[in-house]
């Protein structure tokens, strides 16, 4: 990643390829919030620091590392932050002001959008965000451009003195591909401010001009913008002969475009257009194939970004011109595209028969019964599975009849994935329900965001809910990202409510990043280790428990008085994730024992979710090869089947 | 579609994606494109995973179409199937690991875990070929290589021939040799 070796070609991810770009052009200042599929462009980045003197952090949440990288470009030098589709909505207050007065150094928002939702909430198309704040938005096609993108993002952003977007997506970021290296700029520049730079008060929205001039100026950029992109190598048409198909495909969107031309033999019989800057579009090359062309098919991750402009110039340029994509229901609204998708319609409209073996899709369809799901599950040996265990028993006890219990974003969140194979029926009832809790799985009853659950914990009980308990889970690196504002609220406000906070020292989901109370940095380097008790302790909570999720009963009994507590409660279940600790070889399990004989098939043990617990010929039983030895699965065991060994 | 698409499938924590990676490298040192896709859930260990590998003179989309694998490697046999049944070509062919790693979805009574041979029946029915075999062996075969073990090579293939399952001799001892004959090699 530091190799100053032009012209040498390596396999990188998505997201090492736009670390990779922002090394070459010279980057200083690098900020981001771990979350997937955008990760890895921050841990590229935390390598590579140290070795060639640039700044890159792991910032509490994702509007922090904005405004960190933000900073810097103000002060004239080279700054990026990456961040996930979800990470860019918290940054949204800061990305549609900054617009306004823009940067001096070259600012870059690398986002990774999640089409499919694998990872995530929601399947947002940022593109739109770069649309509303007006700033452009340069979408890659695969790795190699990934890398040269981002590269001359920083250029772009000095032309037009705005920060510029890179949207990448799960199959880009997370894919990789062969990518040739290109020169590292050393650019050595000084940060200088000047608060009137070219526009009185250019750094404070509320300075005269204010806001409205500001704007203004925003707006100036825009036709420089689109003329800029008309130039750029990423955006290219080819039309031979007088072809009736055109295709406009952006992004990934024409890596899976031009795979299917070549499956369906269609080379140089439609045009197409490939586009690079899915906002400002090329409007001269777009005009030119509206003119050409009798249909325009637009392939595009995500929303209808482009499709929605391409129909707008039409009117103008060639309303007759048939535009077909998601709008018209050519490619599916939801979801993610790819080459089967994209092909089929591509056929279709190409007049091209696709075989289809009937005898196959039939035996496929006859095998495919055969697949067992593979529900989704927490690590063998994993903190959480005590957590959770201790707070069902808990809930048992003191939960009430209809309990609710608010998740959260982290490995913790799975405690709301469910079973795969149990078909869960909708439920009309006008009363509150309640609903067996199997496995650890089906604990949480509502998940959304960073932070969500703490503040809808607070709803809840203000709307007076007496039906059961009301519990919050939040993991550490969320409690520092997102729910400090909602732990002073329940505070101030008088909530009342369990909030557990399931610390296990890292940012451990999307890949062990290092956190406020991890003790170290994103680089490696020492840092002050952040306790959440002590914050809680000065938001103002009275109720606060440490304990040790391993230990099952301390658990439980610590989460039986918060339940009983008459305000807002905090237990705080800490132990290193066992993977991390695992690595680290700070942890020798013991080997657990089992005597079938004294197995009464009563499957507490396979109810207590752990990976390495078996189930075969009716007994329960351990895989030694999963099994991490951490013993809590004995201490679930009423009948003694299982003990701890040698 | 490139030259060939190759699925390494199995479960997280198998070492799969790093597999297809050094897959990758190999054919870009010998000057092909290369495209890695993944494709795999959110947990850290357990999950399915799968990495599509595209090697080729032109290679655009990180995952491979529908039935367009030209060989899918299982290092876990239910993970085999699952992208047999989506990925295989109709002469395509599944090499999978024996080794099973049950789903809680299977350990709570919800799911079964179909057995070998039905996994290989299942790829026949599919038009391709299943190959469902111990690299436990192949491993074996790989340490009889180092010639450090105390212990003839032919008392290995005894040891072998007596242990495996009944029919599966043949088969466990060419597999023995892959692994010998690759260490032996280096």
């Amino acid at each position: 990643m530091v190799e100053d070796s032009p012209g040498k070609r390596y396999l990188l991810m998505g997201n090492e390829a736009i670390a990779r770009g922002a090394i070459e052009a010279g980057v200083k200042v690098t900020a981001s919030y771990p979350g997937t599929p955008a990760s890895e462009i921050m841990e590229t980045l935390a390598l590579a620091a140290p070795k060639l003197g640039f700044h890159a952090e792991w910032s509490t949440n994702e509007k922090v590392a904005f405004e960190v990288a933000a900073g810097a470009a103000i002060t004239g030098v080279r700054a990026l932050t990456a961040m996930k589709n979800a990470g860019l909505n918290w940054v949204m207050d800061m990305f549609m002001t900054l617009v306004y007065g823009g940067v001096r150094g070259g600012f870059v928002i690398a986002v990774a959008d999640d089409p499919n939702a694998h990872y995530s909430s929601n399947e947002q198309d940022t593109r739109f965000a770069a649309f509303y704040g007006e700033i452009p938005c340069l979408e890659p096609a695969n790795q190699q451009e990934a890398k040269d993108m981002t590269r001359y993002a920083f250029e772009l952003s000095e032309q037009l003195e705005l920060p510029v977007m890179v949207r990448s997506a799960t199959r880009l970021s997370h894919a990789s591909g062969d990518v040739e290296l290109g020169k590292l700029q050393k650019l050595d520049r000084k940060p200088i401010f000047d608060k009137h730079w070219k526009m009185a008060y250019r750094w404070n929205v509320y300075g005269p001009p204010g806001p409205v001039e500001k704007h203004r100026w925003l707006h100036s950029r825009i036709p420089i913008a689109k003329k800029t992109v008309e130039k750029l190598p990423w955006n290219k048409l080819e039309i031979e002969g007088k072809p009736k198909l055109g295709i406009i495909a952006s992004g990934l969107g024409a890596s899976y475009a031009l795979d299917v031309v070549r499956m369906l033999g269609l080379e140089g019989k439609v045009a197409f257009l490939k586009i690079g800057s899915p906002t400002p579009i090329p409007e001269q090359m777009v005009g030119r194939l509206l003119r050409a062309v009798k249909t325009v098919f637009v392939v595009e991750e995500g929303d209808p970004l482009v499709e929605f402009q391409v129909k707008a110039l039409a009117k103008d340029i060639n309303p007759k011109v048939k535009i077909v994509g998601k709008l018209t229901g050519a490619l599916p609204p939801v979801g993610e595209i790819n080459v089967d998708i994209v092909g089929k319609t591509l056929a279709k409209l190409a007049g091209v028969k696709l075989g289809e073996d009937k005898a196959r899709e039939l035996a496929k369809a006859e095998v495919s019964k055969l697949v067992s799901s593979r529900s989704s599950t927490l690590c063998a040996g994993c903190q959480h599975l005590g957590s959770y265990w201790a707070l069902k028993q808990a809930l048992r006890k003191f939960g009430g009849q209809v309990p609710i219990v608010n998740g959260d974003i982290g490995c913790y969140e799975q405690g709301g994935y469910g079973i795969f194979a149990k078909a869960i029926k909708p439920s009309l009832s006008t009363e509150s329900v309640r609903y067996p809790i199997e496995s650890p799985y089906e604990t949480l009853d509502t998940n959304y965001i960073m932070g969500g659950g703490v503040g809808l914990m607070q709803g809840e009980f203000h709307a007076g809910y007496k039906d059961g308990a009301i519990v919050a889970i939040a993991g550490d690196s969320t409690f520092f990202h997102a729910c400090i504002p909602a732990v002073i609220n329940a505070v101030y406000n008088g909530a009342k409510g369990v909030f557990l906070v399931m610390d296990n020292s890292w940012t451990a989901m999307t890949g062990h990043q290092p956190d406020p109370g991890t003790g170290m940095r994103a680089t490696g380097e020492p840092a002050k280790q952040l306790l959440i008790e002590d914050i809680a302790r000065a938001c103002g909570v009275e109720f606060i428990k440490v304990v040790d999720p391993f230990d099952l009963k301390s658990t439980q009994v610590a989460l039986e008085e918060a339940l009983n507590h008459e305000g807002f409660a905090i237990v705080i279940a800490r132990r290193a994730c066992t993977l991390q600790v695992q690595r680290q070889k700070k942890f020798v399990g013991k080997r657990i024992v089992v005597n079938p004989e004294k197995c009464t098939s009563c499957k507490i043990c396979v109810s207590f979710g752990c990976p390495a617990i078996t189930f075969r010929d009716k007994k329960g039983g351990i895989d030694p090869i999963l099994c991490n030895g951490c013993g809590m699965c004995v201490q679930v065991c009423p009948t003694e089947a299982l003990s701890i060994g040698e | 579609m490139g030259d060939i698409n190759l699925i390494i499938a199995g479960v997280g924590g198998q070492g799969s994606v790093l597999a297809s990676h050094l897959v990758a490298m190999a054919a870009i040192g010998d000057g092909l494109h290369a495209r890695v896709g993944e494709t795999f859930g959110a947990a850290m260990r357990g999950g399915s995973v799968a990495s599509h590998i595209r090697l080729g003179k032109e290679v655009h989309s990180p995952l491979i179409s529908k039935d367009g694998a030209d060989i899918i490697l299982a290092l876990e046999p239910l993970e085999g199937l699952r992208n047999s049944v989506r990925y295989l070509r109709e002469d395509g062919l599944l090499l999978a690991n024996t080794r099973a790693w049950s789903p809680t979805d299977v350990n709570i009574g919800l799911a079964k875990y179909p057995d070998m041979k039905t996994i290989e029946k299942s790829v026949k029915k599919l038009g391709g070929t299943g190959n469902v075999r111990t690299m436990n062996v192949v491993m074996l075969g790989a340490l009889a290589g180092t010639g450090k073990l105390p212990v003839s090579i032919e008392s290995l293939k005894q040891v072998i021939r007596e242990n495996v399952p009944k029919g599966t001799e043949e088969v466990n001892l060419r597999a023995f040799g892959l692994g010998l004959r690759a260490v032996q090699q280096e």
